[in-house]
């Protein structure tokens, strides 16, 4: 409660570890300050689109909760959150009265058909965006390197350059952006659940609906380094690679230091621009590891060469948690993994339901990502990207915190992408994503009502086929006349009357009280009361 | 046995046991919160035993009697008349349970397990399950179509890794049965999800039923014979006619006997099907021809438009894996909750599966979960995996609620037990713990 | 009114004119540019319609059909055929590629589908990509001459969301592009040789007695062939079909498959100033009506099919053809099959559309007037309008009704199937 005071002044690096913000977030933070001063100089303009989610218990995701407050955009961008705000003539209100509002969540690892769509009359042609860049590349050469069935290994012809790597870079969010479906089924139902940003192979995709613009959202943020114990050859590169590239980062500078223009600038040979990139912290190293063994060994590389990894899997990580964390680790886990360890071990192993809590708990920023990452429409309920709460609702019962679960599916996602600065949070200056949920997100009979994205309402439960037939949406109450919604409450703090609301907000004695993270709802998982 | 409704059994076991127990049950009726207060989350404490002359009490452990008690904040005991306590105690005795109700004063040789914020609900019932051998390896026997006299029993592995983490998430009872590879795939074991025991101390009931596939699985190749749906069919109503007409000249064959026990109606049999005339045709053949103790099982896709049909019929339906149906066999033109329209159905008896390992067994809680998602009431899917299970495969009387002279299958979870946030805390199966998240860790 | 009377002036002056003239009285036309007429009557001469009106007068002397129980309507247009055509082709970036090219006069096919009242087709090349250019044709003749009506109707592209196909339609308008800064840097090595050129030539007749000059006057006066035309460079042969889009010599069809596919093809196109149609195959759950209103607004022009749809996932049926027609958008249909089966059923798949909403008018249309324009042919055919080409269907009812035969087909003014006595 006592966050409730400090409101949606807290910045996403607050939030988190601010010690370890993503390096690309800083930049990107400087732009949108600019970008907002721009804007305040600025006279407003007819032109402008004003939208407004009214009345709504706001959940900032930064630890604010603003009890029926509204949250007002211009033109995408979210101008003002709070209570008796002046919304200018011509504003779209939404009524979110006895709902909730969260930031839209953000979707790792989602399936091609989430923006290709599939119902398409033709087959589908024979590039899939999640196969990576395959077929992209002129020559072939992007994923050369990558190669680990050669046993000599030419270091000259295959290295990328800067160009390459723009290419590269390009190519694949030029084809996300041009097979971008914006009628797909998919859509929908990724907006349905609450996504309004998804990870088409390593690149961030804003969700618009019936638009094709702008929803590429920026390039890839995270690299692919192959450090598997499996395979030797790989791990002799990448660690070759990365000594290149840090001999070249130190010479670099030793030649900026000597600022001798006239010296020759050290030579750029047999450096993988792609690791020198990861080393001056412009994308994350991504790995795929979930044995202990590679874990430590990408901990131990991490902090060797100070870059911060991002670890798809991690499935022992709770083995080596400290580690991790010291390591500046992101983990991309799924909390329902099943993998027993081997019964050959003595050591702890195998998946654990647990990881993620202790992970967090040490430091990793966590993200969580169900098993089945596309949709599925004739598949097991509840185990897709349909119910990617749900998952988190799973990290939960392993001891995570409701405020980290929810980080998990949404700033921390954004921070991996690289789109921290625009997602994740509702905070005065970020993208208009929004989504309005008929109870506590990670309920499992909480639906989301409405989505908004960049300021735009695109999808609404009860006008689409696929739930609106599912406990039907109430009729809001009446307003008094001359009453506009968002205007009659105020913020609720410690002195407010407890009412039933704010006691299930904050259970006098919740055993998490001592984690500091009270002022979120504590769910059915913790709350005496919990529905059934 | 022909009743599958258990209330007439508890009352004689609870008398033959406990005569203090009729002194308990008084009090508890007059105190009970109904089930609609369950559902509108405002639950009010029980407002405690009106009759101060019948206080309840629980009588000493005597020597050789093991027992224990367990206070939780909420006690949601799935009976006949949908009592919940709150707060609530168990009290087990003899691994069976001796005393339902709010908490009153426990003797001290009691060890009392006191959980004040948490739930007390009855272990989960799974009855489609192939988790008895431990992985997918031994459950279909492709060599016959007909398998009337094949059993589980010799390829079960109690207590193997499966089951264990089944127990952990609360589930404490299963029908393990063959695979649905074949039209009569044999008889399955209804069986304790103990985490260290041996067979003989798992066993609820050997053979707890037979199992069938109506359509789909058994069509791929039922053998040298019959690899249609017709052909398939035909074989088994073969073998029905003959097991009924041997029933009815009370002829006695020791390799059908367990199949003449279905056609007695002593044993059940739980039927896979799937799409609305799979279970159509199966409701007709198991309940309109041979009149069976029949459960559909699976029923998925399109199968709840058949719903009406088996609730006409009086068939129960035993629900899973697949809970939900956008366009397979029809269009739905929505996400159809396969629960929500069984229960709208009227079907007697509804509860879900897991199909395990299909889903994972420890996850069945998730498929009332994700049901009561798609439309169906919380509560009544907390029924779908607990008692309404236990009564379909007629062992009602042993598990599925918790009452007095049941089995003390009880499960401790930190919130409502269909939450997936919800942590499971403790497991007790006849009256032991089998895992405790304190002691053991967390499994799932 | 005044149609009448202009037209009654015409009848006198055209009575004299020709022996070629024919009269036809029918029960009602169907003329698709001014509705339907009841008690038409239609002046054809040298294979054009002279006039058409309601009771028309009809001079004495002039032959004349007089059918009171048959509707006549324009003679069918299908655009989009490969009727007699059996090539086959894969992905291909061809669009100098000609359609005549492959065509066999004198097949049965051609004398059958014009039995069903298709007095014109437009046949495209094979494959897909972009992968040449389509020709309009009467299905009658024993050589292309005889058959052709006009070549290079529309340049098939067919463009799907994904970026190779985009970067192959944008390249070929970049390759344009290249082409003219070509051009333009030959023209102004052209003017300025061209004005060195006068200037010399200016010089040298100025210093003709100059002797110090007269050396290098020489030189330029052997060369000096007078002022020379501009040559401009050749453009490449796939270039060139793009030059004549930009020019408007020649039109686009740009096939896609979904709603989103017009996105991505308004993206490639946006800022092109071309002709262009849609061709939109309606197959089952095509997604087309997400995008009608703004195929409306922008008057857009849609070659589809016949067919109800479902509303993807659901059993709600959607009459696309008739939503387009309704939001605006000129929608041609074409046969459900491309055989001469196909074009039997033609008439009655349209009027099944018709049953269920689609407008009666825009459904005519949609077989006689909109296929001609999207070939550029609107002025020529597909409506009751004097001056147009004599193409009549003669039905002996409604032409959507079951049941409805055709009684006679008259192709350029000729009767080439059953009979008018």
């Amino acid at each position: 409660m006592k966050l409730l005071k400090m409101l949606p002044f807290l910045s996403t690096a607050l939030v988190g570890l601010a010690w370890f913000g993503a390096p690309a977030h800083a930049y990107a933070l400087q732009d949108d300050e600019a970008e907002a001063e721009d804007e305040e100089a600025e006279d407003e303009d007819e032109s402008d689109a004003w939208y407004a989610i009214v009345g709504g218990d706001v959940y900032t995701g930064t630890g604010a909760v603003l009890r029926g407050a509204t949250v007002l955009s211009k033109n995408g961008k979210i101008k003002e959150i709070g209570h008796d705000l002046f919304l200018p003539e011509g504003t779209e209100k939404l009524d979110a009265r006895g709902m909730r509002v969260y930031p839209g969540l953000v979707a790792l690892s989602a399936s091609s058909r989430l923006t290709k769509g599939l119902f398409q009359a033709e087959p589908e042609p024979d590039f899939d965006p999640h196969l990576g860049v395959d077929n992209l590349h002129p020559d072939g050469r992007a994923n050369a390197h990558l190669d680990t069935g050669n046993e000599e290994y030419d270091e000259v012809a295959d290295i990328p350059t800067d160009a390459d790597v723009l290419v590269e870079g390009q190519l694949l969010r030029q084809e996300i952006a041009d097979s971008f479906d914006p009628f797909s089924q998919y859509l929908v139902l990724a907006l349905s659940t609450g996504i309004t940003t998804a990870e088409q192979s390593d690149t961030p995709v804003k969700l618009k609906r019936d638009e094709i613009k702008d929803v590429d959202m920026g390039p890839k943020n995270v690299y692919s380094l192959n450090f598997s114990l499996s395979n030797p050859n790989s791990r002799r590169q990448t660690r070759e690679k990365l000594e290149k590239a840090s001999d070249y980062l130190r010479r670099m500078k030793a030649w900026e230091a000597e600022g001798d223009k006239d010296k020759k600038e050290p030579s750029k040979k047999g450096v993988d621009m792609n690791y020198v990139r990861v080393l001056r912290g412009e994308v994350f190293a991504a790995f795929n590891a979930n044995d202990r063994e590679e874990l430590l060994d990408i901990a131990h590389l991490a902090q060797r060469y100070r870059f911060r990894p991002v670890i798809n899997g991690c499935m022992e990580g709770w083995t080596v948690a400290s580690e991790l964390g010291r390591a500046g680790a992101y983990a991309i886990v799924t909390p329902r993994t099943r993998s027993p360890k081997s019964e050959e071990l003595v050591r702890p192993g195998g998946s654990s339901i647990e990881n993620a809590a202790i992970l967090h708990s040490h430091g990793v920023q966590v993200a969580v990502i169900p098993g089945n990452t596309s949709f599925e429409l004739n598949g097991m309920t509840g185990r897709d990207l349909l119910h990617l709460p749900v998952e988190a609702g799973f990290a939960i019962r392993g001891g995570l915190d409701e405020r980290a679960a929810l980080d998990s599916i949404t700033t921390i996602p954004a921070r991996i992408l690289g789109v921290d600065h625009r997602v994740g949070t509702l905070e005065a200056g970020k993208d208009m994503d929004a989504i309005i949920t008929d109870g506590d997100l990670l309920h499992y009979q909480t639906f989301v009502q409405y989505t908004v994205v960049d300021g735009k309402l695109v999808y609404d439960k009860e006008e689409e086929i696929f739930f609106a037939h599912i406990r039907p949406r109430p009729e809001l109450p009446a307003l008094d006349p001359g009453e506009e919604p968002g205007e009659a409450e105020a913020v609720v703090d410690e002195e407010a009357p407890a009412d039933e609301d704010a006691e299930e907000e904050a259970p006098p004695e919740s055993e998490d009280d001592d984690e500091g993270e009270g002022a979120d709802d504590q769910g059915a998982g913790e709350d005496d009361d919990g529905r059934l | 046995m022909k009743s599958r409704d258990p209330q007439p059994d508890l009352r004689i076991g609870a008398l033959a046991t406990r005569v203090a127990a009729w002194g308990v049950m008084a009090g508890l009726f007059a105190g009970c919160a109904s089930v609609e207060a369950v559902r509108s989350s405002a639950l009010e404490p029980s407002s405690g035993a009106s009759h101060a002359s019948a206080a309840p009490y629980v009588a000493s452990l005597q020597a050789g009697e093991t027992g224990l008690g367990i206070r939780v904040r909420k006690l949601i005991t799935m009976d006949g008349s949908d009592r919940i306590f709150d707060p609530g105690l168990i009290v087990v005795r003899n691994g069976k349970i001796d005393y339902v109700g709010e908490p009153i004063e426990l003797p001290a040789e009691f060890p009392l397990h006191a959980f004040d914020r948490a739930w007390a609900t009855p272990g989960m019932v799974d009855l489609h399950s192939h988790v008895q051998t431990g992985s997918w390896a031994d459950i279909n026997d492709m060599v016959y179509p007909i398998n009337t006299d094949l059993r589980v029993r010799p390829s079960v592995r109690p207590s193997n890794r499966e089951v264990r983490v089944a127990c952990s998430a609360g589930v404490t009872t299963l029908f393990g049965i063959p695979g649905s590879g074949t039209s009569i795939s044999g008889f399955g074991l209804l069986y304790k999800t103990k985490t260290d025991a041996t067979y003989d101390e798992i066993v609820l009931r050997d053979p707890g039923g037979m199992k069938s596939a109506f359509n789909f699985n058994p069509q791929r190749s039922g053998g040298d014979l019959g690899r249609s749906w017709a052909g398939l069919s035909w074989l088994t109503e073969k073998a029905n006619d003959r097991a009924r007409a041997e029933v009815g000249l009370g002829l006695e064959d020791p390799l059908q006997k367990d199949f003449h026990r279905v056609h007695k109606g002593e044993l059940p049999v739980l039927i896979h099907c799937a799409s609305a005339e799979g279970v159509a045709g199966t409701v007709r053949m198991w309940k309109g021809r041979y009149d069976t103790e029949c459960v559909v099982s699976h029923g998925s896709w399109d199968g709840h438009l058949a719903g009406p049909y088996a609730a006409k019929m009086g068939v129960p339906v035993n629900h899973g894996p697949r809970t939900h149906n956008f366009n397979s066999m029809v269009r739905e033109e929505k996400v159809q909750g396969g629960a929500e329209a069984y229960m709208r159905a009227g079907v007697p008896l509804f509860s879900l599966n897991t199909d395990a390992p299909v889903m994972p067994q420890e996850e069945l809680f998730l498929q009332g979960s994700m049901s009561a998602r798609l439309g169906a009431d919380p509560y009544e899917m907390l029924r779908a995996v607990t008692s309404n299970p236990a009564r379909s495969i007629l062992v009602g009387d042993r598990v599925g609620s918790l009452e007095v002279g049941k089995d003390a299958d009880v499960v401790i979870s930190t919130g409502d037990p269909l939450d997936p946030r919800s942590r499971v805390e403790l497991v007790v199966i006849d009256g032991e713990i089998q895992y405790s998240r304190e002691r053991d860790g967390q499994w799932f | 009114m005044n149609a009448t009377l202009s037209l009654l002036c015409s009848l006198a002056i055209a009575s004299s004119a020709s022996a070629d003239l024919l009269a036809i009285r029918v029960g009602r036309a169907e003329t698709i540019s001014q509705g339907t007429i009841e008690h038409a009557v239609l002046l054809v001469e040298d294979g054009k319609i002279v006039m058409v009106g309601e009771d028309l007068p009809i001079e004495r002397g002039i032959p004349t059909v007089d059918r009171p129980d048959w509707v006549v309507t324009p003679g069918l247009v299908n655009c989009y055929s490969r009727l007699g055509l059996d090539s086959a082709a894969g992905n291909m970036f061809e669009p100098q590629v000609r359609a005549a090219d492959e065509l066999y006069p004198l097949q049965d096919v051609y004398r059958d589908v014009l039995e069903t009242g298709t007095t014109t087709l437009g046949l495209y090349p094979p494959g897909t990509g972009i992968p040449g250019q389509a020709l309009a044709v009467r299905p009658r003749g024993k050589t292309l001459d005889e058959m052709l009506i006009a070549d290079s109707v529309y340049l098939k592209i067919m463009l799907e969301s994904s970026a190779k196909s985009k970067k192959v339609l944008r390249e070929a308008f970049e390759k344009v592009d290249e082409h003219d800064e070509k051009v333009a840097k030959a023209l102004e090595k052209w003017e300025k040789a061209e004005e060195k050129r006068k200037k010399d030539s200016k010089k040298k007749k100025k210093g003709d007695d100059d002797d110090k000059s007269a050396e290098k006057g020489e030189d330029d006066g052997a060369k000096d062939d007078g002022p020379k035309e501009f040559e401009p460079p050749e453009p490449d042969a796939k270039v060139q079909p793009f030059i004549e889009l930009r020019e408007k010599r020649l039109r686009a069809m740009m096939r896609i498959n979904k709603a989103g596919d017009y996105l991505h093809l308004l993206d490639v196109i946006e800022n092109e100033k071309i002709d262009w149609f849609l061709r939109i195959p309606l197959r089952n759950d095509i997604d087309l009506f997400k995008i009608a209103e703004r195929l409306g607004e922008a008057e857009r022009l849609v070659v589809t099919d016949p067919s109800i749809t479902l509303m993807p996932n659901t059993r709600r049926e959607r009459n696309i053809p008739a939503e387009l027609a309704r939001a605006g958008v000129h929608v041609a249909l074409i046969p459900r099959r491309d055989s001469v089966a196909g074009h039997k059923d033609w008439l009655q798949d349209v009027g099944e559309l018709v049953a269920r909403g689609m407008d009666r008018q825009a459904a005519l249309a949609a077989v006689t007037l909109e296929p001609a324009r999207a070939m550029g042919l609107e002025e020529r055919l597909g409506s009751l309008d004097p001056g147009k080409d004599a193409n009549l269907v003669f039905w002996n009812g409604d032409p959507f009704a079951p049941g409805t035969k055709i009684e006679a087909v008259m192709l350029e003014g000729a009767i080439v199937h059953g009979d008018v006595r």
